[in-house]
Formats: structure tokens, C-alpha cells, sequence
């Protein structure tokens, strides 16, 4: 039977995971973001998409489920100038700026992962394109919402308050 | 005449020692449609032609030509770095044509080397960035897989935002603004608590979707908002669950919603009643009778809805309804 034989010489692999030397775990329990929304602002529509791909990319490398990638529309800013340095009113220049953007919304991250995923991200921003980023963390209630303070404290003689 | 001839001679030899640029004076003028730019290559061509290259470069073939269709573009281009027309191997065009024209070609072309160039961020090399970042991160937790349930286990949603820019400064002051956010059925409040605290908060309550949202940046860095915006929360529910004295003095027009009990729409209703009562001789019929009738209570009902709910066709035919079965009038 040469099913179940097994060859010589052949290593196997058994319960031997790599352990990256970087990765240091700590005990501190991870902040939790319910949503993360990064809206990237730049002069060039063109240069805003392929950063849309390299960031869509690397999140669903990183394992990130992504929301919704959507284009608000531009704003242009114009402004009207006198042509001449001296007189000539009637001669004017008109200069425009435009901002596009492009905005991509991340679900459910840990704080590691986010902090892993913006690093990249914003490491290879390119010149002139300007990023916000907006952190949505949820948690629970603190100790001491849960009660009045009043109820939680021992019974103490109570004075009495002259009102 | 063998003078002339010589002088001639000598004429043209110094014609040819001398500046070639006699001669393409001579060509200009002759020439005149020529412009000036064309003068000067033709110039230094010609200035070469009689000179040894000394200071000629050797031309030496751009690594284009040495690459294979299979290499690894990663090492190519591992950084962001400017683009380099001899290392991409691409036949890029880019620019204004001239009339009747292409667009530059690549070489010696400004605007592919202003534009910002995405060539170290190929698919494969960001698999690979990936690749190595991904023992950094950690799972988000299976069990909360619906906004509801992280509604549920973690009710306190707290938004900050980060920004990113080029500049003399990396710092942004609007960097500091933390907005808290919380819904009210999840913070242990009896009725009279959640009314107080509804009142104390004022526009930052929102009733259709029960969230209390509160923004801080009066402090200089975020985690001091943040820690002002619990302390807010904190205070605002201690607050709430104080009776002060003056409360008792609660009147009509403070009341959030419609309380028919002591109200005007009751004390009508049962004078009237009781007055029907009077003129018809029957025995005295008392208030507690009156007010567990059914009669009253749908009329309680009707009185209720149309003051809380407002006006709508199904309220005010209710309340129709209930006005006629109660002085018995019949359409």
C-alpha cells in the first residue's frame, strides 16, 4: 500500500507557525471603530482615481470590508482679478481653482488594522492631494453612567443641609 | 590680377576660419523666412562638424532596451521617484500637440515628470506591501457583524477627525473637535430623568432617532475634549436624577406631552356630564363613576391623541366619534 506510507526525507511542517520578530502583542484590549471615512481632496481628477484603486486595492488585501467608494462633485473657486498693475479697470483676469474628491468608507476595523491601513495609505499620498480622515470608535458605557453616584456610595449619616 | 585672385582666396579662407556664424548670417539672410531658434542648432552642428567630439557624451542605450517583459517591475521603481523616460519602458506621449501634430513624446518631457506617477504603487507591489502588513493587524470581532448589535454592546459613539495635508505645518486645529454620540433608551434613566435631561440639553437631543449628540472643542488638544464631553455626560445625568424643590412648581405649559388628568378638556367634560345628569333628575352620579365610564375614557383617548399626535383624518374622526357618543347626539 503506498497510500499510507509516508516518504523519507520529507520535512513536514507541524505546529510551527511563523512569528513575525516585529508583531509585539499587548494586553491592552483594542479600541474598536465602527466606521472610518477617509475623503481625499486633490486638484487632478485623474491622479484621485488611481489613488482610489490603490486604496480600495490595499483594503481588500488588508481584509477591510468597504462601504461605499462615491465621487462628491467638485468645487471650483473663482475669483476675479484686475489684468493691470495700475488703472484699466475694465480689464480683468479670472483664475479658478478646482478641488475633487473622492471619498471611501471603511466598516468595522480594530485599532491596529486602522492604524496599519492609514500608515500605508497615507505614506504613499501623492504631492498636493490633502486627506481627512473621520474615526467613528464605539464603546461601552462607563463605570459610572451605569448608576447615580448616590446609590453606589455606603450609607453615610446624612447631614442636614440648610436650604 | 594674381593679387585679386589671392586676395579673393584669402578672402574666402578667412570667410571659412573665421565664425561660421558669417555664414549663417549669409544663410539667414539669404533665408529670411528662417527665425533665429533655427539658427542656433544649425550653429552648433556646424561648429562641431570641423572640431574633435570632446565634449560629445556618448549616447549610451536607455535600460529600456535591456529589459525583459517578465522582470520584476518592483525593483524598478521600489520608491516614489520621478519618472525617469529611460527606465519606463512605455511609449508615453503627453502634451499639447503643435499643429498638425503628436503630443511630446517621452523624453525630455516636463509634464510627465510634474505629474505625480502611481509606478511604484502596481498591483503586484501593493499585494506585496500587504503581504508584510498583514501580521499587524488584528480581526474584528465576529460576533458583532450588524450595526445593531455594536449598538447594542457598545452604545457610545465618539467621532474624531484627522487631517492630512501638505504645508508648512502638519498640525490643523480643527484637529480637536470630539462629537459624542448617545442614544438615550441605552443609559439607565427612569421618566422623570429622561424628561429632565431632555430639557437640560436642549437642541443637541434629537427626538425622531433618540441620540444625544454632544460636541466639544473648547479644550486645546483632543483627549481633553473627550475627557470634558464623559464629564458633560456624567454631570448631565447625576443632574437629571436630582429632584430639585422648585420642581414641584411644574406647570402646564412646561409639559413635554398632553396630560389629561387635572386638565381643562376633564373639568369640562364632567361639569358637562354631570349638568346632562342634573336636567335628566337621575341620582347623583359621582366623579369616580363618570371618569371609569367608557364613555369618558374614549373620549380621554381621542382628547390624548389629537393633542400629542396632532391633527390627522383618523384622530379627528375618533374624536367625532367620541364627542357624539358622549352628549348622545345622534348624526
Amino acid at each position: 500500500d503506498v497510500i499510507g506510507v509516508r516518504l523519507a526525507g520529507s520535512c513536514v511542517d507541524t505546529q510551527k507557525p511563523k512569528t513575525n520578530p516585529f508583531v509585539s502583542i499587548s494586553d491592552e484590549p483594542e479600541t474598536l471603530y465602527k466606521r472610518v471615512s477617509l475623503l481625499v481632496k486633490g486638484h487632478d481628477k485623474a491622479v484621485l482615481d488611481s489613488y482610489e484603486y490603490f486604496a480600495v486595492l490595499a483594503a481588500q488585501e488588508l481584509g477591510i470590508s468597504i462601504e461605499k467608494v462615491h465621487n462628491p462633485p467638485k468645487k471650483i473657486e473663482r475669483l476675479t482679478l484686475l489684468k493691470s498693475v495700475h488703472i484699466y479697470k475694465k480689464h480683468r483676469v479670472q483664475y479658478e481653482m478646482r478641488t475633487h474628491y473622492m471619498c471611501l468608507e471603511l466598516k468595522y476595523l480594530t485599532s491596529s488594522t486602522a492604524a496599519v491601513y492609514l500608515e500605508y495609505v497615507q505614506r504613499n499620498l501623492p504631492e498636493g492631494v490633502a486627506m481627512e480622515v473621520k474615526k467613528t470608535k464605539i464603546e461601552k458605557i462607563p463605570e459610572h453612567i451605569k448608576q447615580p453616584v448616590w446609590d453606589t456610595l455606603p450609607q453615610v449619616e446624612e447631614t442636614e443641609v440648610k436650604s | 590680377m594674381v593679387m585679386a585672385v589671392a586676395a579673393g582666396r584669402w578672402a574666402a579662407l578667412s570667410q571659412a576660419a573665421a565664425a561660421p556664424r558669417l555664414r549663417a548670417a549669409a544663410l539667414s539672410s539669404a533665408v529670411p523666412a528662417v527665425s533665429g531658434r533655427e539658427g542656433q542648432p544649425r550653429e552648433a552642428s556646424t561648429r562641431r562638424r570641423g572640431r574633435t567630439p570632446q565634449f560629445v557624451r556618448s549616447q549610451a542605450p536607455p535600460r529600456t532596451e535591456r529589459m525583459a517583459v517578465d522582470q520584476d517591475w518592483t525593483s524598478v521603481y521600489p520608491t516614489a521617484a520621478a519618472f525617469k523616460p529611460a527606465s519606463v519602458p512605455l511609449p508615453i506621449r503627453m502634451g499639447y500637440p503643435v499643429k498638425r501634430g503628436v503630443p511630446p513624446s517621452k523624453e525630455g518631457n516636463l509634464e510627465l515628470i510634474k505629474i505625480p506617477n502611481f509606478l511604484h504603487l502596481t498591483p503586484p507591489a501593493i499585494k506585496k506591501h500587504c503581504a508584510a502588513l498583514k501580521d499587524f493587524c488584528t480581526e474584528w470581532p465576529s460576533a458583532l457583524d450588524s450595526d445593531e448589535k455594536c449598538e447594542q454592546h457598545f452604545p457610545i459613539e465618539t467621532e474624531t477627525t484627522d487631517y492630512v495635508s501638505a504645508g508648512t505645518s502638519i498640525r490643523n486645529p480643527k484637529a480637536r473637535v470630539v462629537t459624542l454620540r448617545v442614544k438615550l433608551s441605552k443609559l439607565n434613566l427612569d421618566e422623570h430623568a429622561k424628561k429632565k435631561l431632555i430639557k437640560l440639553v436642549g437642541e443637541r437631543y434629537c427626538k425622531d432617532t433618540d441620540i444625544l449628540t454632544i460636541t466639544t472643542d473648547r479644550c486645546p488638544l483632543r483627549r481633553q475634549n473627550y475627557d470634558y464631553g464623559i464629564h458633560l455626560l456624567t454631570v448631565l445625568y447625576h443632574e437629571s436624577w436630582k429632584t430639585e424643590m422648585w420642581e414641584s412648581e411644574k406647570s402646564e405649559e412646561d409639559m413635554e406631552e398632553y396630560i389629561w388628568e387635572n386638565s381643562r378638556s376633564q373639568k369640562n367634560a364632567l361639569d358637562t356630564l354631570l349638568r346632562i345628569k342634573a336636567s335628566e333628575n337621575v341620582s347623583n352620579v359621582t366623579e369616580e363613576e363618570l371618569l371609569a365610564s367608557d364613555l369618558v375614557n374614549d373620549y380621554r383617548n381621542s382628547v390624548i391623541a389629537l393633542k400629542n399626535e396632532g391633527e390627522t383624518e383618523n384622530n379627528m374622526s375618533r374624536y367625532k366619534e367620541s364627542v357624539k357618543k358622549l352628549l348622545n347626539v345622534k348624526a
